[in-house]
C-alpha cells in the first residue's frame, strides 16, 4: 500500500514536472501540418529531407483531415506551423482569436465549383431560376465562400434558398440522386462524381473574370514566429525553392504522389490546377499594400460573420505578414 | 432587462456564485440531518434507500455549476473583473521580451547560441564525411574543406569572448541598463500612472469582442503596458546585434570569394549530370551552413551571462510587482494563462475551450430568441416557437401524387380561348400537392422541435415493430431463429457507418434520418422486449395454463406485464441513444435541428455554441428520462417488489 502510494506520487511529479518542461523545450524539432491527397511540390522537399537539411532541425510532419484542426492543434503546443491551411478556417480561428498568423501563401487554385444538375437547364446566364431551390453546401469551407460569392456575382437571393450542410462525398451523392438541384464540392474525388450529373455553374474563365480565387496559406503560431524567426525563413525558402524546381516530370509527380497518397493521374491532374506564387510575387500582388491576401481575408471574415461577433477595424491586416518572406 | 443582466455579468455571476456556495454547504448540512434521522430504521440494499433525496440532487447540481465556474475562470471574472486586463498588460510585457528570452537560456534549457554552435559543427562534420571525391577537382576539394574549416572557425571566433568587438560590447551593455532602467520602475511603489480615460471607456472582460479589453485600466496595467513599449524597443536593437568582429568579417569576406570562386568553377566530370548536381547539391549545402553563421548571431557565453541576469532580474521584478495578481492568478485561473498575441489578449486554457456558465446561458437566450430578423434564432430558424401550420400540408404529405393519376378521367386542358379549364381531377392534385387551403394549425417549430419531432417519430416506430417482434422472438422458435440473424448483423455497425446509404435511398428530407434513428432504437427494442418475454417465469405461464389461459391470453396477461419492465428500460436507453445519434443523423444533410447546429458551431471553433447544444441535448435527455421513470413508476409499480 505504502509502495503504491509512493509510485503514485512520483508519478504525479513526473507528469507535473514533464507538463512544465515540456513548455519550455528549445526548437531542436520543428512541427509541420500538411494534408494528404493535396499535392504540392515541396513534398519532394519533405522526403527528400531538404527541409531538415536546411532548417538544421528535424522537421515533424503530421498529417491532418480539416484546417480547423490545425488551428487546435497549434493551439494545444503541437503544430508549429500549418502548410496549406484554408483560408477559411485560418480567418474563423483569428476572429476566434487564435494567436496565429499568416506568413505565406501556399498555393492558389480555381474556386471550388458548384455543380447543377443537368436537368435543370440551369448555368450563369439564367441563374436567377436557382431561388427557391435546394443547395447542398459544406458550411464554413472555401466551398461555402465560394458559393456566396457566386450567388452575389450572378445577382442569385440566397435567402430564398434551402441551403442544406452536406459534406462533399455526400453532397455529390444527393446531387447524383437528385434531392438537391447544385452541390457546392470541394476535393478532387468528390468533383468527378458531381462532374458526372452536373455542370459547374460558372466556367473557369467566368470566375477568372469575376476575380472569385482561392489560396491556403502557411499559417504559424505567434510564438514560433518570434522565437525562431529564421527557423521560419528558411523553411519558406526551401518550399519556393521546391516549387521553382518543380518542372512535372514523372520521377517528381511519382515521388508527390506516393507522399500525397494517391495515384499519378490524379496527382497530375490536381496539380495541373495550382499555381505556387513565387516569394517575389507574393509579396508584391499578395503581402504589398492593399494586396489580395488581406482583401481575400477580410472579404472571407464578412461573409462568415457572427453577429456582434467580429469588428471589422482591420484587425485581420495586422495577423497577415510577409516579413518571413525575404 | 437582458441587456443590463448581459452588461452586468460579472456582478450577476458573482451573485449566483455566493447562491450556489451556499446551497452546497446547506444541502450537506441538510442532508447529514435527514440521513441521521432515518438510518436507524432502514437496512443497507433496501430500495425505500433510493427514495426521494432532492437535497443531494441540489448538493451536486451545485458542485457540477461550481466547477464549472471555476475552471472556466467565471469566478475569477466574477470577483476580479480586472484581472484578465492586467494579467494582459503582463502578457504585453512578457510578449516584448520574448524575442530576447528566446534566445537566452530563459524559455528553454540552452541558449541559442549554445544551440546553433552545436547544431552547425554536428552538421559541417557531417557534410566533410560525405564530400562526393568525384565530383572536385583535388584543388576544389582542398578549397570546400577549407570553407568548411573557416565556417568552424566563424563560429570558434564568435563564440571566444576575446574576439568580440568594443562596439558590439557597448552596444549589449546599452540594452542591459535598458533593463536594469525597466526593473528600477517595477521597483518603485507605483505613481505616476494611470489609465487612460479611452481605456476606461472600453467594455469589460467578457462582453464584446475582443474578449480581453487591451488597453490598461489599472494604474498597475499602465505601468506595465508602457514597460512593454520599452522592452519592445529594446528587443528590437538587441535583434540588430551581431557578433561581427574584424577577424570575423575578414573570414566571412574571404570565404564568400572561395565559395563565388567554387560554384564558377567546374567538375572534372562535367559529362555526368547527376555528378554535376551532387556537387551543386554539395555546395548549396555548405553555403547555407555559411549563411546561417554569417549572420553573427551567435554570442559567447561569458557576454551573455549579464545579459542574461539582467532580463531574468526583470522577469523577477515584473512577477514580484503584480502584488496580489499573482495569488489571484495562481487561484483563479487553472490551467492556463491571459496570452497577447498580435491584436488581442485572448484566454488559452480552459478558459478558451470551457465557455463560462453566464456566457452559454447569454449565448442560449440569443438562440431562444424567436425575432429571427433581428439576429435570433441560428441560420434563419428559431430554436423553438410555433408557427401556422397549412393543414393541407400534412394532406399532402399522406395522400401520394401518383394516387390521383390512377382516378378516372383526365386532367384539364386549355380550351380554344387559350384558358385553362380546371376540373375535379386538377383539383384533388392540387390537395395532394398542398396547394388547397383547408385552414391552418399552430404548430410547434424550431430547431429543438425539428430533432425532438424525428426523435419522437423513430422512437414511435421503434416501440411500435420492436416490441411485438422482441415478445414474438422471446416465445417462438420460428421468429427467434429466423429474426436473431438479421437483427443481430445489423446491430453492432454504428449508425455513421449506414449514412451514405440511407443519404442514396432516402435522398435528404426528414424521413432518412428518422430511419437511422429508427435503426438504433428498433435493435434495442426487439432485444429489451425479448429479453423480458423469455425472462417470465415458467411457473406463471403453467399456472395460467393450467387454469385454462388460452395462448393469447398467456401473452396479454402474463408474458407482457412480465416483460414490461425490460421494455421500459428498453425505451430509456433508447431514447438516450437516439439523442446521442442525433449529431450523425443531422450530419447526413444539415437544414435544421440541435445536432445541426453542433456540426456547423464544431467547423468555426465556437465553443459556446457547442457547449449550448450539448446542454440543450443533456437537458432534453434528462427531462425524457424523468418523464420515463414517472411512467415506469405508474406503469409498473410492483417492480423490484416482487
Amino acid at each position: 500500500m505504502r509502495n503504491l502510494k509512493k509510485n503514485v506520487i512520483s508519478a504525479c511529479v513526473a507528469a507535473v514536472t514533464m507538463g512544465g518542461t515540456a513548455v519550455a523545450q528549445a526548437a531542436d524539432s520543428v512541427n509541420v501540418a500538411f494534408f494528404l491527397e493535396w499535392a504540392t511540390p515541396n513534398q519532394i522537399a519533405k522526403v527528400d529531407k531538404t527541409y531538415d537539411e536546411a532548417m538544421g532541425v528535424d522537421v515533424k510532419w503530421t498529417n491532418f483531415s480539416t484546417g480547423v484542426q490545425m488551428t487546435e492543434a497549434m493551439l494545444a503546443g503541437d503544430i508549429d506551423i500549418a502548410y496549406s491551411q484554408g483560408l477559411a478556417p485560418f480567418v474563423t480561428a483569428i476572429q476566434q482569436g487564435a494567436p496565429i498568423k499568416m506568413v505565406s501563401v501556399a498555393v492558389i487554385y480555381e474556386a471550388n465549383d458548384c455543380f447543377v444538375n443537368n436537368g435543370l437547364g440551369i448555368n450563369s446566364s439564367n441563374a436567377s431560376e436557382l431561388e427557391g431551390k435546394t443547395v447542398a453546401v459544406p458550411l464554413n469551407t472555401m466551398a461555402d465562400f465560394a458559393f456566396r460569392k457566386y450567388m452575389q456575382v450572378l445577382n442569385v437571393d440566397t435567402s430564398t434558398m434551402k441551403i442544406v450542410d452536406q459534406a462533399p462525398a455526400d453532397g455529390a451523392v444527393s446531387l447524383a440522386e437528385g434531392s438537391v438541384d447544385m452541390a457546392c464540392i470541394f476535393g478532387g474525388d468528390s468533383a468527378k462524381k458531381a462532374g458526372e450529373v452536373g455542370t459547374p455553374i460558372m466556367s473557369s474563365q467566368q470566375k477568372r473574370d469575376a476575380g472569385i480565387g482561392s489560396f491556403d496559406v502557411v499559417s504559424v503560431t505567434e510564438k514560433f514566429a518570434t522565437a525562431n524567426p529564421g527557423l521560419l525563413r528558411t523553411f519558406l525558402e526551401v518550399t519556393h525553392e521546391a516549387n521553382a524546381n518543380w518542372k512535372g516530370n514523372a520521377e517528381q509527380v511519382n515521388k508527390v504522389a506516393a507522399d500525397a497518397g494517391m495515384d499519378y493521374a490524379t496527382t497530375k491532374n490536381q496539380m495541373s490546377g495550382f499555381i505556387f506564387p513565387t516569394a517575389a510575387e507574393q509579396k508584391e500582388q499578395f503581402f504589398g499594400p492593399d494586396g489580395v491576401a488581406v482583401a481575400a481575408a477580410e472579404s472571407l471574415g464578412l461573409v462568415f460573420k457572427r453577429p456582434g461577433a467580429w469588428n471589422v477595424d482591420q484587425k485581420i491586416a495586422k495577423v497577415i505578414t510577409g516579413e518571413y518572406l525575404d | 432587462m437582458l441587456e443590463w443582466l448581459s452588461d452586468n455579468r460579472a456582478v450577476v455571476a458573482a451573485i449566483i456564485i455566493l447562491l450556489l456556495v451556499g446551497s452546497f454547504f446547506a444541502s450537506i448540512i441538510y442532508g447529514i440531518k435527514q440521513t441521521r434521522l432515518r438510518e436507524k430504521d432502514q437496512v443497507f440494499g433496501d430500495p425505500e434507500r433510493t427514495v426521494g433525496g432532492w437535497f443531494w440532487a441540489v448538493c451536486g447540481v451545485s458542485t457540477l455549476l461550481l466547477v464549472w465556474f471555476y475552471f472556466s475562470w467565471g469566478s475569477a471574472r466574477a470577483f476580479f473583473p480586472q484581472a484578465a486586463n492586467e494579467l494582459c498588460q503582463v502578457a504585453k510585457l512578457h510578449e516584448a521580451v520574448s524575442p530576447v528570452t528566446s534566445s537566452l537560456a530563459i524559455d528553454s534549457r540552452y541558449s541559442k547560441s549554445k544551440t546553433l554552435l552545436v547544431r552547425n559543427s554536428r552538421q559541417l562534420a557531417e557534410l566533410r564525411d560525405r564530400l562526393p571525391v568525384n565530383a572536385f577537382s583535388p584543388a576544389d576539394a582542398a578549397l570546400v574543406t577549407g570553407v568548411m574549416q573557416n565556417t568552424q572557425q566563424l563560429i570558434s571566433i564568435m563564440a571566444t569572448p576575446d574576439f568580440v568587438g568594443a562596439a558590439t560590447i557597448a552596444e549589449l551593455e546599452k540594452i542591459k541598463a535598458g533593463y536594469a532602467a525597466i526593473t528600477n520602475e517595477l521597483a518603485k511603489p507605483r505613481q505616476g500612472w494611470s489609465p487612460d480615460p479611452a481605456a476606461l471607456a472600453q467594455p469589460s472582460w467578457g462582453i464584446s469582442e475582443p474578449e480581453i479589453p487591451l488597453l490598461p485600466i489599472s494604474a498597475r496595467g499602465a505601468m506595465y503596458d508602457a514597460l512593454a513599449v520599452e522592452a519592445a524597443s529594446l528587443s528590437e536593437d538587441f535583434l540588430k546585434i551581431r557578433n561581427l568582429s574584424p577577424a570575423a568579417k575578414d573570414l566571412i569576406s574571404e570565404t564568400k570569394a572561395t565559395i563565388a570562386a567554387l560554384k564558377k568553377s567546374q567538375s572534372p566530370n562535367e559529362s555526368d549530370p547527376a555528378i554535376v548536381k551532387d556537387r551543386a547539391d554539395y555546395l548549396k549545402s555548405v553555403d547555407r551552413i555559411f549563411k546561417r553563421i554569417d549572420d553573427g548571431t551567435i554570442f559567447p557565453a561569458v557576454v551573455m551571462a549579464d545579459m542574461q541576469l539582467a532580463v531574468e532580474a526583470m522577469l523577477d521584478r515584473a512577477e514580484k510587482a503584480k502584488g496580489g495578481l499573482r495569488y489571484v492568478e495562481a487561484l483563479f485561473f487553472p490551467g492556463g494563462d491571459i496570452v497577447k498575441s498580435r491584436t488581442q489578449c485572448t484566454e488559452q486554457g480552459p478558459g478558451r475551450w470551457l465557455p463560462k456558465p453566464t456566457d452559454v446561458v447569454a449565448t442560449f437566450f440569443g438562440l431562444a430568441n424567436p425575432d429571427v430578423e433581428n439576429g435570433g434564432g441560428y441560420k434563419g430558424t428559431t430554436l423553438l416557437w410555433w408557427k401556422w401550420l397549412p393543414i393541407s400540408d400534412v394532406v399532402s404529405i399522406l395522400i401520394p401524387d401518383s394516387l390521383i393519376d390512377l382516378l378516372p378521367g383526365d386532367y384539364g386542358q386549355l380550351n380554344d380561348k387559350g384558358e385553362f379549364e380546371a376540373n375535379y381531377k386538377d383539383w384533388m392534385l392540387g390537395l395532394a400537392q398542398g396547394d388547397v387551403y383547408l385552414g391552418v394549425v399552430p404548430m410547434l417549430d424550431g430547431h429543438i422541435w425539428d430533432s425532438l419531432f424525428r426523435v419522437l417519430v423513430a422512437m414511435f416506430f421503434g416501440v411500435l415493430l420492436g416490441v411485438p417482434l422482441g415478445i414474438y422472438m422471446g416465445v417462438s422458435r420460428f421468429y427467434k431463429s429466423f429474426f436473431d440473424p438479421m437483427i443481430e448483423l445489423y446491430r453492432p455497425v454504428p449508425p455513421l457507418a449506414w449514412a451514405p446509404l440511407i443519404l442514396t435511398i432516402f435522398g435528404i428530407q426528414d424521413d432518412g434520418k428518422i430511419f437511422l434513428l429508427f435503426m438504433v432504437a428498433f435493435a434495442i427494442m426487439v432485444i429489451s422486449a425479448r429479453t423480458g418475454a423469455s425472462g417470465a417465469q415458467l411457473s406463471k405461464i403453467r399456472a395460467s395454463h393450467s387454469l385454462g389461459a388460452s395462448d393469447r391470453q398467456i401473452l396479454r396477461y402474463v408474458i407482457l406485464p412480465n416483460a414490461l419492465p425490460e421494455i421500459m428500460t428498453g425505451i430509456r436507453i433508447s431514447i438516450g441513444v437516439c439523442w446521442g445519434t442525433l449529431v450523425a443523423a443531422e450530419m447526413l444533410a444539415g437544414t435544421t435541428g440541435v445536432g445541426f447546429i453542433e456540426n456547423v458551431a464544431r467547423t468555426v471553433s465556437d465553443y459556446e455554441l457547442i457547449w449550448v447544444t450539448i446542454l440543450i441535448m443533456g437537458s432534453l435527455g434528462l427531462a425524457f428520462d424523468l418523464m420515463m421513470r414517472w411512467v415506469i413508476s405508474q406503469l409498473i409499480p410492483w417492480r423490484g417488489k416482487g
